[in-house]
């Protein structure tokens, strides 16, 4: 993997009118890297995707794929290929015609075949040139869908929520298939998705875009650990958002915060934060959490609740915890292996956190 | 078995009412006597038989299939690109333009074949077929619209985004994928614009000069009673052909709806 970018996006805004459907989006995708763009519906992500594909020009900033610029240039010029979320299988041709489109009247016919049955073999579809568009099951769908596309031997593969309309055993298949398909040819991939299991298990770096703003782009285990503000924390996984005072912020990489009734406790800054202030709100995953019935010894935070409710999900059991201080209970996740204390709803608890994994997330903006 | 209801009766008469006066064409077409009345005489396919004697009547039976041919293949292709614009795009004064498409469905086909007249001579175009084929390409324009606007709305924006995506311009994207998906739609647009040109008569009447279509050269043998058997025959071929017809454009119509 070279460190060459193969994407470059500058100042890119897409105004319909007067609603502004993404904004301000800067951003450089590496070549033969897997790229996620995640949000919710209606962020943007796919106005973006469109926009790379040239089904759209951005209203302003500009738009360089491989060092070529893209302003003016349609989408049946440029050096990409799109998987539609629909598939767009062409109803009227068969497997192999389908695949063979785009590459029909500019490779000779022998040429062709040989490639059609190449790409077929790769997305494990060997043999069934002649099946009829209409007889395929959603996903052998996806799968011509993919090999239609690779065959044009892009520079960059985008792909509009891929895998939404397949069901979940399926999904999560055809998820490792695509990363290793991806990672055996090499090509950068961009994915949007509004699925953040599907964004963290497939990709090198997602870029989250809320409300037509890009606001992180990183890689899975970063965006995990370390978001840069509540609404991205919240939705990327499940995250307790506890106030926060600041306490001593002179040295470099930690401080000193007090989290309410929590105690005062020592944390890492957030490199990712940009507005501090006095008053922060941190995030605790719930699974970092110690739940234990009598107080829990080496823990420099503490505190005592009541057990509200308990959900059991087969591999984790979920405790939500209601505290004097705080409005919202605290949930806590406990691996199922771990499970030697059962707690019952009303049972008073306490709970611990290291240092380590209390997130520092700046200052709230609501 | 319960009694049939009210509604039920009222629905059959109702259907008699509409379609028994139809009914009595082909029945009169098999009567050997030549006054069309009951009670009737005997039966005979002789006035089957001489059609196929009659010249003017081939020769205008000719002028339909050719004005009727071309009128809705004309309004096919206009209407191709008319529903494919109403479909797809949003854009200003588009409830208006579709409005003017649909009407010639409602105003008087009288009025328009007076003014197609007026016009026609005073741009210089003397009563022809030709006259007739662009005066029917008008009238047919709405039905092959509505007929192709259904067409496009079963069909999947993102199918001519992939043609685009796979390095395909607009013109070869037109006819490697629009044309295929629609055709159904567009057989069915044919076939029903070829009907509605077929029977018209006020604006071939207005229209035609010395070359009637076969609506028009009836007309004329109606006035003739001795003639009138053949004309009945004639019709009688002519309902089981337009039946036919509207079958087969239904069947690919339905076609076109469930291929998605």
């Amino acid at each position: 993997m070279t460190e060459t970018n193969i994407i470059k996006l500058r100042g890119v805004e897409k105004r319909y009118g007067s609603f502004t459907a993404a904004t301000g989006i800067n951003l450089e995708l590496k070549e033969g890297e897997f790229f996620s763009l995640l949000g919710p519906s209606g962020c943007g992500k796919t106005t973006v995707l469109r926009m790379i594909a040239g089904f759209q020009e951005p209203s302003e900033g500009h738009i360089e794929i491989d060092g070529v610029s893209m302003d003016g240039v349609p989408a049946n010029k440029r050096p990409t290929n799109m998987v539609f979320q629909s598939y767009a299988i062409f109803p009227h041709l068969n497997v192999g015609d389908n695949v063979a489109y785009g590459l029909r009247g500019r490779v000779a016919k022998p040429e062709i075949e040989e490639r059609v049955a190449e790409a077929l073999e790769m997305v494990e579809l060997g043999g069934l040139q002649k099946r009829g568009a209409t007889e395929l099951s959603g996903g052998q769908r996806q799968r011509v869908a993919l090999a239609r596309a690779l065959i044009m031997r892009p520079k960059v593969l985008l792909l509009d929520e891929p895998l939404s309309a397949l069901d979940k055993k399926l999904r999560e298949q055809m998820q490792f298939e695509m990363r290793n398909l991806q990672q055996s040819l090499g090509i950068t991939f961009v994915m949007v998705t509004h699925d953040q299991y599907e964004a963290m298990t497939m990709s090198d770096r997602i870029g989250v875009m809320f409300q037509g703003r890009l606001m992180q782009v990183d890689t899975p285990t970063m965006l995990y650990a370390r978001p840069c503000n509540r609404e991205i924390a919240s939705f990327i996984g499940e995250m307790n958002i506890l106030p926060a005072a600041v306490q001593n912020e002179q040295a470099e990489t930690s401080m000193t915060v007090d989290m309410a009734a929590f105690g005062k406790i020592e944390i890492e800054k957030n490199p990712n934060v940009t507005n501090r202030a006095k008053n922060i709100i941190v995030g605790i995953r719930p699974e970092q959490l110690e739940i234990s019935p009598d107080k829990p010894a080496d823990y420099p935070a503490t505190l005592q609740g009541t057990v509200s409710n308990v959900a059991f999900y087969g591999e984790n059991v979920h405790y939500h915890v209601k505290t004097e201080t705080f409005e919202k209970p605290i949930s806590v996740s406990v691996p199922n292996y771990f499970h030697t204390v059962d707690f019952q709803r009303d049972d008073k608890v306490w709970l611990g956190v290291q240092g380590a994994s209390v997130i520092d997330l700046g200052q709230d903006k609501q | 078995m319960s009694r049939p209801s009210k509604l039920t009766i009222y629905a059959f008469a109702y259907l008699g009412f509409l379609y028994l006066p139809v009914l009595f064409l082909p029945l009169f077409s098999f009567n050997s006597g030549t006054i069309v009345a009951f009670p009737i005489k005997g039966w005979t396919l002789d006035w089957y038989r001489k059609l196929g004697e009659q010249d003017a009547l081939i020769q205008a039976l000719w002028n339909s299939l050719t004005v009727g041919l071309i009128a809705a293949v004309l309004a096919t292709s206009l209407g191709l690109f008319a529903a494919r614009a109403f479909v797809r795009y949003r854009f200003r004064g588009q409830r208006a333009s579709e409005g003017l498409v649909m009407l010639p469905l409602v105003i008087p086909g009288i009025i328009v074949a007076s003014s197609m007249l007026v016009l026609f001579l005073f741009i210089g175009l003397k009563p022809s077929l030709t006259s007739v084929i662009l005066g029917h390409t008008f009238l047919a324009l709405p039905f092959a619209v509505s007929i192709l606007k259904s067409a496009f709305d079963d069909f999947d924006a993102s199918l001519e985004e992939a043609s685009y995506d796979l390095g395909v311009g607009v013109f070869e994207t037109f006819y490697r994928v629009t044309l295929p998906v629609v055709a159904p739609g567009i057989i069915a647009s044919i076939l029903v614009t070829f009907t509605v040109s077929f029977d018209e008569f006020v604006l071939a009447f207005f229209l035609s000069g010395n070359q009637p279509t076969l609506p028009v050269y009836i007309w004329g043998q109606i006035r003739f009673p001795a003639k009138l058997p053949n004309v009945l025959a004639l019709g009688s071929i002519l309902l089981l052909m337009s039946v036919l017809l509207l079958l087969l454009a239904e069947y690919f119509r339905r076609r076109s709806s469930s291929s998605k």
